[in-house]
């Protein structure tokens, strides 16, 4: 199971938020206790993805590099990587799986007519073959700071 | 010994450790010395054929070595080495 915190959360919606209609990507940093992923912080990445980014995102490896820095700088783990699907289900696509790393918690946001609509978290398999979802927690009342 | 960080899913696969400090003078060195001494991290970073899975990216300090040597790129006593994974993705076609 992933946990995120309540300001993680407000930060991974307001990132979703300001990025609509295009998708956003982010890490999640926290720590994992006996199997479960409590996330504490979310780092907001820039999308590199070169195309149309409404259905798209790409991650630099030197923003992640960065992440992890932050993460051991402050006594955290990186556990997990966030985006958005604007105006789509929070479902893990063919892209999402064939892009992935099976070593991380993948959540999904769904983003309706700019609002938050539903949230979902998949670990690919090794061979990034399938995607097993995994049970994830959010505050159900916390907004973003957007617009 | 040059330094390896160890990014945390991998953690239990290397004894827990978040780095672990090996001899080598290459990067090929320190990984080949690294899956020796943690066999089963082995599977995470290689494929079968024993070339460095595609969505792995190693840097020594701030330099991927695919911009450098590859894992030819030699490394120092105070260098960092980072394992550094390739992700992107996409909602696609919608279907929901």
């Amino acid at each position: 199971m992933i946990r995120i915190d309540r300001e993680a959360w407000s930060a991974m919606l307001t990132h979703a938020g300001l990025a609509y209609p295009n998708e956003c990507c982010g890490a999640m940093l926290g720590h994992i206790d006996s199997g479960v992923k409590s996330v504490q912080r979310a780092v907001a990445f820039d999308n590199a993805y070169a195309g149309p980014q409404q259905t798209r995102y790409e991650i630099r490896p030197e923003d992640l590099l960065e992440a992890d820095r932050l993460a051991r700088r402050d006594g955290l783990d990186l556990i997990g990587i966030y985006h958005s699907h604007p105006d789509c289900a929070a479902y893990f696509s063919e892209t999402d799986l064939k892009n992935s790393c099976p070593w991380y918690s993948f959540v999904v946001m769904s983003i309706r007519g700019g609002k938050f609509d539903h949230a979902t978290s998949w670990l690919p398999n090794p061979e990034r073959t399938a995607a097993e979802e995994e049970q994830v927690r959010y505050p159900e009342e916390a907004s973003w700071q957007g617009s | 010994m040059a330094r390896i960080l160890i990014p945390t899913p991998l953690r239990q696969y290397a004894g827990n450790k978040n780095v672990v400090d090996l001899n080598g003078s290459t990067v090929g060195e320190l990984l080949g010395a690294l899956t020796s001494e943690y066999d089963e991290l082995r599977r995470h970073l290689y494929t079968g054929e024993g070339k460095l899975r595609s969505f792995v990216n190693i840097y020594v300090n701030d330099e991927d070595i695919r911009h450098l040597e590859k894992e030819a790129t030699r490394v120092s006593e105070r260098d960092t080495v980072s394992i550094v994974p390739s992700i992107a993705g996409g909602r696609d076609e919608c279907t929901g």
